[in-house]
């Protein structure tokens, strides 16, 4: 996953992204409003974490302008200042949750995993796919109740692919989203990962090759009770 | 409570103008008495003139010769007559007047001393007549001492007086009633102003205005401006305060939240320890912020309605809740408005209200009632809170060791917040066995201050 971080405090923002890279997420930091516009515009995310209390642009004129960019990944707002007004301001202008500081590094990982699947149309934190179940909070595979060993790549692979089921996803797109920006980009090493994947998750074959265009999930959604 | 500023004007200058126009009624029927009684004095006094100079004496006999100086004394009941008597009283003359029957007599008393006239007023007497007596000493044949009496009927001149009287004082009620009506009227217009400024604190506290109108006369306008400055010094110190504390509250929890991120590297042996005073740090500055964050009723302020604040609350609750699908219910009064400040009493529900979503299982319900004060209830059908446990909730202590960690800015504080706005927080079970919570606001809360 790729998420966008806008924290001006620089030892928090700092703390938030060695967290979410050590959670297996691609993180981008910006330090100000404008930052976080520019980032947000130029990048396709799967969730942003936006500070309110923010030099140069304000949170809450930072998520107005996201979504009236037409950028729809999950927001979650941090809030220092923990007023009503605030969050209901900001949930008003687009984000989807809140959280007051000072927080718990697991709450936030914990809400912003919610928002990412309850964006793809996930209830529970085990996306589901007929026999396959990804544990987003265990970071497991199972197929059919048996537990498959993923590397921390292909894991991400699988659950990127999961979070947009039946979307063409094209190799860059992935690559995007799986690696830092100044990875060196080689497609082939992607198709290494579908390829393991792929024979891990034998005999099913949910991941399908759109010629010249990327991969698409095709495995049916189901959801699993519980949480 | 004291009488009005239009009713003392307008009590003060009746009575004042009632007792001078009295007054001045008093004195002009005096003297229009006064000078009626003395022309007819006067007209009596040249009637004893003519008579004396037509009389004629004729050895003992006294003779008035016709034609008689005044006609009216030859007419029966004419209601002028003369007479003149000797120092005997006895009647030497009397004039063809005086003999029909009933005709008055010659006065009775004492006469006048040679020289002199003397006046009765029979104001009020049986006859109704005034009367004038003249005594001369007559020397031509002989020394005779001769008194004139004339008497003329006074009641048209007293009718005068009374016709007189009536339109005076009609007059006087007249002009009273004028004055009055025109000082109400100077009195409504003078005071108009007051009334419009009273209006338009109404209208400031309705919050359908934000400050006072330039159209005040030089009396007022400085009142008008120092009540403009009072409100906006108000709403500037309000902000200021409450921008301090933002600043208080961003500048304390980052570097808070900053230290507990940074825990996970410390050792094992001092991180239980610092996570703990941590916690305590972490409870006290958000319950004090959260607490300091409410500046109260406003003095001269807004309405707010609660139903809308309401609304905003539950939509955004109901995105960051999406996940729980949770039922909410709402039942409030068409108007639902309190007096005081939107961000005071988005705090107080904003709490009351994420509680409720946070530990419902599947159903919260809002309903709401107008009875004396604004009663809200927030139920959810969670485990609930139990009865021992209720007071402790509302009344737990501010004392930072006394505040459990971890449990945002809790119930107790929305109490005290509420308190601040002379309100009350009640803790019972739901219809479903979770927990209803129970504000009681006054409808125009006044400042409970301290």
């Amino acid at each position: 996953m790729r998420i966008l971080i806008v924290e001006d405090d620089a030892d928090l923002g700092r703390q938030l992204q060695e967290k979410l890279k050590s959670a297996g997420s691609v993180v981008d930091l910006a330090v100000d409003g404008e930052e976080g516009r520019y980032y947000g515009s130029e990048y396709d995310y799967d969730a942003a974490v936006i500070d309110l209390g923010l030099p140069k642009l304000g949170g809450i004129e930072l998520i107005r302008r996201l979504r009236a960019d037409d950028r729809r990944f999950p927001i979650l707002i941090l809030t220092a200042r923990d007023h009503w007004q605030d969050k209901v301001e900001g949930l008003e202008a687009g984000a989807d949750d809140y959280l007051t500081k000072p927080f718990q590094m697991e709450e936030l990982l914990a809400r912003l995993n919610a928002l990412v699947r309850r964006a793809a149309g996930y209830a529970s934190p085990i996306l589901s796919s007929g026999p396959i179940a990804l544990d987003t909070a265990k970071k497991e595979l199972r197929l059919n109740d048996q537990t498959v060993d993923l590397t921390a790549y292909e894991y991400r692979v699988l659950e990127y692919l999961m979070l947009n089921p039946g979307r063409v996803v094209s190799k860059t797109e992935l690559t995007d989203h799986l690696y830092e920006q100044d990875f060196e980009r080689d497609s082939n090493v992607i198709e290494v990962f579908v390829g393991r994947l792929r024979k891990k998750l034998d005999p099913f074959n949910p991941i399908r090759t759109v010629r010249g265009q990327g991969y698409r999930f095709a495995g049916e959604l189901a959801e699993e009770g519980g949480g | 409570m004291k009488p009005g500023i239009q009713s003392r004007l307008l009590v003060t200058t009746t009575l004042v103008l009632g007792i001078s126009l009295t007054l001045a009624a008093l004195i002009l029927d005096r003297s229009f008495r006064v000078s009626t009684l003395s022309g007819a004095e006067e007209q009596l006094r040249l009637l004893i003139y003519s008579v004396m100079g037509a009389m004629e004496i004729s050895g003992n006999r006294i003779q008035v010769p016709e034609p008689l100086p005044e006609p009216r004394l030859g007419q029966p009941q004419s209601g002028l007559y003369a007479w003149i008597t000797d120092e005997d009283r006895r009647v030497l003359w009397r004039s063809p007047s005086t003999l029909a029957g009933g005709a008055p007599r010659p006065p009775i008393g004492g006469d006048p001393e040679p020289g002199e006239f003397v006046l009765r007023e029979a104001l009020g007497s049986e006859d109704g007549l005034l009367r004038l007596s003249y005594t001369v000493i007559w020397e031509d044949p002989f020394e005779i001492l001769l008194t004139f009496h004339v008497a003329a009927d006074w009641t048209p001149f007293q009718a005068q007086v009374v016709s007189f009287r009536r339109n005076l004082y009609v007059g006087v009620a007249g002009v009273t009633a004028l004055f009055v009506l025109a000082q109400i009227l100077a009195v409504r217009w003078g005071l108009r102003p007051l009334r419009t400024m009273a209006q338009e604190v109404r209208e400031m506290e309705e919050g359908r205005r934000r400050r006072l109108s330039d159209a005040y006369p030089s009396e007022l306008i400085g009142l008008a401006e120092n009540l403009d400055r009072f409100v906006a010094h108000e709403e500037r110190s309000r902000s200021r305060y409450r921008n301090a504390m933002e600043d208080l509250a961003h500048s304390l929890k980052t570097p808070l939240a900053v230290m507990r991120n940074a825990l996970e590297r410390v050792p094992e042996e001092p991180r239980a320890l610092l996570a703990e005073q941590l916690d305590r740090m972490q409870s006290t500055v958000t319950h004090q912020l959260s607490r300091a964050s409410v500046t109260g009723p406003v003095i001269v302020g807004r309405t707010v309605d609660v139903g809308s604040v309401v609304e905003r609350l539950l939509r955004a609750l109901s995105i960051a809740y999406r996940d729980r699908n949770i039922r909410v219910d709402v039942a409030l009064p068409e108007r639902c408005c309190v007096r005081g400040d939107e961000r005071d009493l988005m705090e107080i529900l904003g709490n009351l209200l994420e509680n409720a979503f946070k530990y419902t299982s599947s159903r919260v319900r809002v309903s709401g009632a107008i009875d004396g004060g604004l009663t809200i209830r927030v139920e959810d059908d969670g485990p609930g809170i139990p009865p021992e446990a209720r007071a402790a909730v509302l009344n737990r202590g501010t004392r930072a060791d006394e505040v459990q960690p971890g449990q945002g800015i809790g119930l107790s504080v929305v109490a005290e917040l509420v308190a601040l706005y002379n309100g009350r927080l009640e803790i019972d079970d739901s219809l479903w066995g979770g927990a209803r919570l129970e504000l009681t606001l006054p409808l125009t809360a006044t400042a409970a201050m301290g």
